[in-house]
């Protein structure tokens, strides 16, 4: 397994950490190898134990005072841990006897606790999305439909003309405003997922993507915007408002179709991402550079 | 794009220009990319039995004496009216492909380090004369508003090959493919420099005749840019630590056997794949970005894109010395994002060179641009790789570096940018008169917005 992905979730891990009060430089990780528990941590330390891969079990008639946070691999409790133990993904399996004293959260991967095992508290969050009814999907989408509705109005009264220029820049230079889209909005991802592994740099990773997502929805609007101008609405406020429903609906159905849905979703996203930066958020007319000949 | 003016106008001899130059550019890079830099590293140490570093210091002569060769050539061609005689540089680059297919060869058959060095030594007087005139045939064939996306299309091919293909990297298998690629080729160019058939004759003369209208490269409004000015030593400077920068992370990194069987030499052709259509989307990319842009916003990205490939690499090989069991296995978005920012550069040289010149500039301009950038900075580079090893640097510290560098780099151009800006906006506030006493050179830059 590459450190890659289980970064993610060891920032997750080194996060919770943290805010238990623990020392987070104290964790020993896991990535491979068939390893006990208590050899992990030696001479009945409470270091926390992360399972990144391989399988890490605590024996039975043993007992583990660290807290296990299983984010890859395979824990397995036959003995007793007298702590937390958090599952992120990979497996953990509470054998027959064995006993966890503290809390058992799961949060993804598998959880297998045996009918004579020991587990007095545990909380099951499924992070994973469960299959909306037809009602319920109509109505998230109405309730996006409307978000973005309401955004685009509001810019198109506050805004008018930074909303057109972006919009403009969107048809008027597809090519160029989704190669920087593109470009940019990987690399700013890219850039902000490093930041978030230095630990230190949590915040600011956690801003940039807030900040991407909030260019995002405002070349979203500038895209309805320009939509709604070719719609026969006098307003352009109600205009941009019909343009960024329409959009979501548009961008929904076509989601329908495998492989075009999420092409015409991406090239939306990367087109409007890009007329925004080239724009400079609609401030002055994207002007490719003049070459004679 | 004017190719889909001149496809719908029929214009023939215009896009056999187009085919042309990408046909020669990709296949002249492609030997480059492959045997040469690879390959005379595996002749050296492999088969003539060499030393890695005296392997490398022969690579650094390599560098020196095609710079030299190439300046020669150059200057000669702009002097002597070579550069606009499309016939003239037709039958040199016959005569250097000629001379290439014989090293290709015999160069497997080379066992002894004399035999070696006498290699290096023909073979960088062929290539030293080889990149100006291929590049020279820029005027003839690609009009000004395309060369973005002709270099465009020349990177995507020649890296979109080299890293689908897969070859060992081993100086028996690239001499073996090149051969059989090059022979047609010296065919072809034979029929193109023969001066007996006619209808080719035709296509020449039309060829020779766009010079008019393809010869003054973009950068050159309103006055031609001269070999001593700033507007062509400032992107020298620029291409040259970009050369220097890719050399000098990328010896390390084929050096670390882990990182180059995960990414480059994989045995997993979708791992290539992968590499492949990253450059290929890379250099689209960069084809868009070089004709919509000013040149300093191309170069900004390329050295973001070299310092964010590094920070990954840096940051995964301390993730590796936390928690050493992972260290087997690199992530493969370093190399794919190294790619891209390989793409970009080259897509950016193929372009900018002969857009900085005339027909009266393009030989020296080319030699000076692809010698100084391209072959000296890969000396400098191999040179500092050198001491790097023999100092027994880290690769961490190593690629750390490469990264300080890249980062300098990124924010000396951003910071000369404004500056330049800035003293621009001072000038034109200050009247006309004391605009008159601003050298020509500053003058010309604030009028194109480029310089």
């Amino acid at each position: 397994m590459s450190v890659t992905d289980v970064l993610p979730l060891l920032v997750v891990v080194l996060l919770l950490i943290g805010a238990s009060g623990a020392d987070p430089d104290a964790m020993h990780v896991v990535f491979e190898g068939a390893r006990d528990a208590d050899a992990v941590v030696a001479g009945g330390a409470t270091d926390p134990i992360v399972v990144a891969g391989g399988t890490v079990t605590v024996p039975a008639n043993a007992t583990v005072g660290s807290p296990v946070y299983v984010i890859g691999g395979t824990a397995v409790v036959e003995g007793t841990v007298d702590a937390e133990v958090t599952v992120l993904a990979g497996n953990l399996s509470v054998l027959d006897d064995a006993a966890i004293t503290g809390d058992l959260r799961s949060f993804g991967g598998t959880t297998t606790v045996a009918a004579r095992a020991s587990v007095p508290r545990r909380t099951t969050v499924d992070v994973a999305p469960r299959e909306r009814t037809l009602a319920e999907r109509l109505g998230f989408l109405a309730m996006q439909a409307l978000a973005l509705a309401a955004l685009a109005f509001l810019l198109a009264r506050r805004a008018p003309d930074a909303l057109a220029t972006v919009g403009d820049a969107m048809t008027g230079h597809a090519l160029v405003s989704g190669v920087v889209g593109a470009l940019a909005g990987v690399t700013l991802l890219v850039g902000f997922v490093a930041m978030a592994f230095t630990v230190v740099l949590v915040p600011v990773s956690v801003l940039g993507v807030v900040g991407e997502l909030l260019v995002l929805l405002y070349a979203l609007a500038a895209a309805g915007a320009r939509l709604g101008r070719a719609l026969p609405i006098d307003r352009p406020d109600v205009a941009a408002a019909a343009g960024a429903a329409l959009l979501v609906v548009a961008l929904d159905l076509l989601d329908a179709i495998p492989v075009v849905g999420a092409l015409a979703t991406l090239t939306v996203v990367s087109v409007g991402f890009g007329a925004v930066l080239v724009t400079y958020f609609g401030w002055q007319a994207f002007e490719p550079a003049d070459i004679p000949g | 794009m004017r190719l889909w003016t001149f496809l719908r106008d029929r214009e023939w001899s215009t896009l056999a220009g187009y085919a042309l130059f990408v046909a020669l550019m990709t296949a002249g890079y492609y030997y480059n990319i492959t045997f040469v830099q690879l390959g005379l590293i595996d002749l050296g140490t492999r088969l003539v039995g060499l030393p890695e570093t005296t392997v490398s210091l022969w690579m650094g002569v390599l560098a020196l004496c095609t710079f030299a060769a190439a300046v020669a050539t150059g200057v000669a061609m702009d002097r002597r009216g070579w550069s606009t005689n499309l016939r003239t540089k037709l039958r040199l680059l016959l005569a250097v492909v000629c001379v290439q297919f014989v090293l290709t060869v015999v160069a497997p058959h080379v066992r002894t380090a004399p035999g070696f060095g006498a290699w290096i030594l023909a073979g960088s007087a062929a290539l030293g004369v080889g990149f100006p005139v291929s590049f020279a045939l820029a005027i003839d064939t690609i009009p000004v508003p395309d060369r973005g996306y002709v270099a465009a299309a020349i990177t995507a091919i020649t890296y979109g090959l080299a890293n689908a293909i897969p070859l060992d990297w081993n100086v028996v298998v690239f001499s073996q493919l090149m051969t059989v690629a090059m022979a047609p080729g010296i065919v072809v160019l034979g029929v193109l420099a023969s001066g007996r058939v006619d209808a080719v004759e035709r296509v020449l003369d039309d060829l020779e005749a766009q010079q008019d209208a393809f010869g003054r490269g973009r950068f050159n409004h309103p006055d031609p840019v001269r070999t001593r000015s700033l507007a062509f030593v400032a992107p020298l400077v620029l291409m040259f630590g970009v050369f220097f920068v890719d050399s000098l992370g990328f010896l390390r990194i084929i050096e670390t056997p882990t990182l180059l069987l995960t990414s480059w030499q994989s045995p997993q052709l979708s791992t290539r794949l992968l590499i492949a259509g990253a450059h290929v989307v890379g250099a689209a990319a960069a084809g868009v970005l070089y004709v919509n842009f000013s040149r300093n916003a191309v170069f900004l990205w390329i050295f973001a894109l070299f310092a964010l490939s590094h920070v990954l690499y840096t940051t995964e090989l301390r993730l590796a010395a936390v928690f050493p069991t992972t260290a087997g296995t690199p992530s493969l978005l370093n190399p794919l994002l190294y790619a891209v920012a390989v793409s970009f550069y080259t897509t950016m040289n193929f372009a900018l060179w002969p857009d900085l010149a005339t027909v009266d500039t393009i030989g020296t301009h080319s030699a000076l641009g692809i010698g100084l950038a391209g072959w000296v900075a890969t000396f400098a580079s191999t040179a500092v790789a050198l001491y790097l090893a023999h100092a027994e640097v880290t690769l961490l510290t190593h690629l750390n570096l490469v990264n300080a560098l890249a980062l300098l780099l990124l924010f000396g151009l951003a910071v000369g940018a404004y500056a330049k800006r800035m003293h621009a906006i001072a000038r034109s506030k200050r009247g006309p008169r004391d605009a008159d006493r601003v050298p020509e050179d500053s003058a010309g830059s604030a009028a194109e917005g480029e310089r």
